[in-house]
């Protein structure tokens, strides 16, 4: 039989050649919506430096508004490709934020104010516990799934009811004020823009690049995903590779924490994150990240957060009523899927 | 009564069929052979309807028909049955009969009782002793095989093609599926038997048409042939069948183990391996040696018992363990077990190295692939680029390939599970030699194998299995498939 090779996700409709790794129709996709965009946007300016300067902060906006949901989205695409999922992204984010903020908080009830520290250093220790603890949660739900033997939708429903319920009980009546200085990860300015968020995104992009195509780790997981017993009579420890997969989740959404955490200094408990797994999900998906496991990049589920946010964008600009956005984001996302189908069968 | 006449067929630029005539008559069983790729599958899968020829003409009954699909070959009475058998194990065998053509009532609700009926009347008449309330998960593979050739009667089949259906059955299973074949073979049905193992086309056909090359090279009566100018024939020169010799160096114990035992599946194994020896295991499937082995190589539930390395007890829970230690498991059941069909041949053929070769976590392509490089040319693997997918390659390449990736690791002890499963006769023969040369280098090997004859060629000696335990050994010349079948099935050597 013919092996005509498969395209992944929305790149089949533009990609004639075979290559696991094209981007051709994602990249398409992401132009046009581009192009009409800018012509949305219009061309009602005096001069070509006030066009490009409303358009350039147009994207700066789009960009910032989805860092958060895009670091996540790159761990979700890991866990994905080894054929798991985790739905308990929002719910880390809010349980890390609350933390964190309970520690910078420069109220009476703040715990490194009580222990004397303050300022950079009390910001740098909070981080870095934001990130230990994201590792831990993800490795615990890691553990859950692979020794527990839990499977991935169930154990991370789970775990999505216990630290929402959790951090919001907690909570209760308490609102940390968050220092003025700690809000500049978020909200430093250069030339009068706001863009710090998009760097740690495109930065953490660029690191998980290389992880997922030249590291053991990264190619680990496809292996995994792909075919779970072969990888395991190949010598991969199977267990270890989702349970990383799941930790390194759980460390970008620390980092999404902190970012949201600093941009405006307070969170909605009851509210924050939720909806992120979804998001993250949709963006991986649309990147052509197949949800049986094996297949999937990161540099698609860039482009897959590309596509939503700029979509997003356009429903507001063309005055697109706000409830009937999410359709289109839905609609985009089984569109993505049938595609990838057509592909297997 | 059904004829192929002038069949082409090629894949871009490569030429799979040249100008193929066959014929297959009512009643008798006709073996279709050739090497992995010399373009049984495709001719069967132009037949049945699965693939256009790009010029030439079927004839059914002296009329020429044209199948555009599946279901109109179907139609026509021609069933094909693949070697990935299409039944559904939570379903029971009556409702399995009926897959996609469910008797319904008139509410549209299924009518069981017929179905029921329908298929124990169809057991009846075929004389199978078959419970059609039976779950399909709970048979045997040589009942499922019986399942899907009932199938294709109850379609009213007049030609059957069978694509390999004894590769993972055992002995006693084949003759039930055989007897079955002769069955239908009276009832005037033609059967097309597609097989690579040619004791079987001696015993069960009539007829044989040998492939190679895309070409119809041989065709006549099985019993004015033997089984060696068959396998002249598939690989157009003479295949050695003779105990295969090696420069022999035996050296030191390397693996032991002692009295291991597991809930079900072996109890009691005892053995040893030395630098430089071929071991085999062999016996009838279900006889419980994979499973021993993948628990000696940490991919299982531990067992109890003792294993030791070099003299040195060991306790393997994780195949990475075995890795680090120097075991190697080549898998049998190459597509479920061995190649990741998402990945490349490159990456197939370093999977299990990149820890080795890595520096800080980071793959050191360059050195993989000289590695690679190497084996490449040292097994003849035959392929284009390293970025193309794994299910581009032939099975005998595949095989290589999966080879390879434990070569890699230069293992001290390196377990082969069935190594030659769903190759050609050449790419077997080529595997053999990289076998042989890997024991003169002084590597201890243990080849699992329900093939007597490969056991025979290959091993110094061979511990036969039956239902779990070590039932004898045999050794050196003396070695015969009598003396291993008896074993097998539970017999004991006489003493002397």
């Amino acid at each position: 039989m013919m092996e005509t090779g498969r395209k992944t996700g929305l790149s089949r409709l533009f990609s004639p050649r075979w290559s696991t790794e094209s981007h051709t129709g994602t990249v398409v996709v992401l132009v046009v919506m581009i192009i009409l965009q800018t012509l949305v946007l219009g061309f009602d300016y005096d001069s070509v430096g006030h066009w490009f300067s409303a358009w350039g902060r147009n994207w700066i906006n789009i960009l910032r508004n989805n860092a958060a949901i895009g670091i996540i989205a790159l761990g979700m695409t890991f866990v994905i490709i080894t054929g798991g999922i985790d739905l308990a992204v929002g719910s880390t984010l809010v349980a890390i934020g609350a933390a964190s903020m309970m520690m910078i908080d420069i109220g009476p009830k703040g715990f490194l104010g009580n222990l004397g520290v303050t300022g950079p250093f009390a910001y740098a220790i909070t981080i870095i516990c934001a990130i230990l603890m994201g590792l831990i949660l993800g490795a615990l739900t890691g553990l859950l799934i692979t020794k527990g033997r839990i499977a991935p939708f169930v154990a991370t429903l789970g775990t999505m009811k216990i630290l929402r319920s959790v951090t919001q009980h907690f909570m209760q009546g308490y609102n940390p004020r968050v220092p003025r200085d700690f809000l500049q990860i978020s909200n430093l300015q250069v030339g009068g823009l706001m863009f710090m968020p998009i760097i740690y995104w495109l930065a953490i992009a660029a690191v998980l690049i290389y992880v997922s195509q030249r590291t053991v780790f990264g190619r680990q997981v496809i292996a995994v995903g792909s075919n779970e017993r072969a990888a395991q009579l190949s010598g991969v420890n199977v267990d270890r590779v989702k349970v990383g997969a799941y930790a390194l989740t759980g460390i970008l959404v620390a980092i999404a924490s902190i970012i949201q955490v600093a941009r405006i200094g307070t969170m909605d408990f009851a509210n924050a994150g939720s909806g992120y797994e979804m998001d993250a999900i949709a963006a991986a998906v649309v990147g052509g990240t197949s949800m049986r496991g094996g297949r999937g990049t990161i540099i698609g589920t860039v482009l897959g957060m590309l596509i939503i946010a700029v979509m997003n964008n356009l429903l507001n600009l063309f005055g697109v009523p706000p409830f009937l956005r999410e359709a289109a984001k839905g609609l985009i996302v089984i569109a993505a899927v049938l595609f990838q189908r057509k592909d297997n069968v | 009564m059904i004829s192929m006449k002038n069949i082409w067929k090629s894949f871009g630029s490569n030429q799979v069929l040249k100008d193929v005539s066959i014929t297959i008559n009512s009643g008798e069983i006709c073996a279709l052979i050739g090497e992995n790729g010399a373009g049984k599958s495709t001719l069967m899968n132009i037949l049945g309807g699965v693939l256009p020829a790009d010029s030439g003409t079927i004839y059914l009954k002296g009329q020429p028909v044209q199948f555009a699909n599946p279901a109109e070959s179907l139609r026509a009475g021609i069933a094909f049955i693949h070697q990935e058998l299409n039944l559904v194990n939570d379903l029971p065998v009556f409702e399995n009969m009926f897959l996609g053509r469910e008797i319904r009532r008139r509410g549209g609700t299924l009518d069981l009782e017929t179905m029921m009926a329908k298929t124990e009347d169809l057991f009846k008449r075929m004389n199978i002793d078959l419970d059609p309330r039976a779950m399909v998960r709970d048979l045997d593979a040589s009942y499922k095989q019986i399942v899907e050739i009932c199938r294709a009667i109850l379609m009213d089949a007049s030609i059957i093609i069978m694509d390999e259906p004894t590769t993972s059955l055992t002995e006693p299973e084949i003759k039930r599926v055989f007897q079955m074949m002769e069955t239908l073979r009276d009832q005037g049905v033609g059967i097309i038997f597609i097989s690579h193992k040619l004791n079987e086309v001696m015993e069960i056909c009539e007829r044989y048409m040998v492939l190679r090359d895309g070409e119809l090279v041989a065709e006549g009566q099985v019993q004015d042939v033997t089984p060696d100018a068959l396998a002249r024939f598939m690989v157009g020169h003479d295949v050695r069948s003779e105990q295969l010799s090696r420069v022999m160096q035996i050296g030191n114990e390397i693996l032991r183990v002692e009295n291991l035992s597991h809930k079900h599946a072996f109890r009691n194994v005892s053995f040893a391996v030395r630098r430089g020896e071929i071991l085999g295991f062999t016996g009838l499937l279900g006889d419980g040696r994979s499973e021993l082995f993948q628990a000696i190589f940490g991919a299982d539930a531990v067992a109890s018992g003792k294993v030791f390395l070099d003299g040195k007890e060991v306790r393997i829970h994780s195949t990475e363990q075995a890795l680090e230690l120097g075991i190697g498991y080549l898998p049998r059941n190459r597509k479920e077990n061995g190649i990741i069909k998402d990945m490349n041949i490159f990456e197939n053929a370093t999977i299990v190295t990149w820890p080795m070769y890595s520096k800080r976590g980071v793959i050191d392509k360059t050195r993989q692939e000289a590695i690679f490089a190497r084996q490449r040319e040292q097994m003849g693997i035959r392929m284009q680029r390293l970025t193309d997918n794994i299910s581009t390659l032939s099975g005998g390449n595949q095989q290589k390939i999966v080879l390879a990736k434990w070569l890699a690791a230069r293992p001290k002890v390196l377990i082969l599970d069935n190594p030659t499963q769903g190759v050609d006769v050449g790419a077997k023969e080529e595997i053999y030699d990289v076998i042989l040369a890997l024991a003169e280098e002084g590597m201890a090997i243990i080849v699992l194998s329900s093939e007597a004859q490969e056991i025979i060629r290959l091993c110094d000696r061979a511990l036969v299995m039956y239902q779990g335990h070590i039932q004898g050994e045999v050794s050196g010349s003396t070695m015969n498939e009598h003396d291993i079948m008896k074993l097998a099935t539970g017999g004991i050597l006489n003493a002397g």
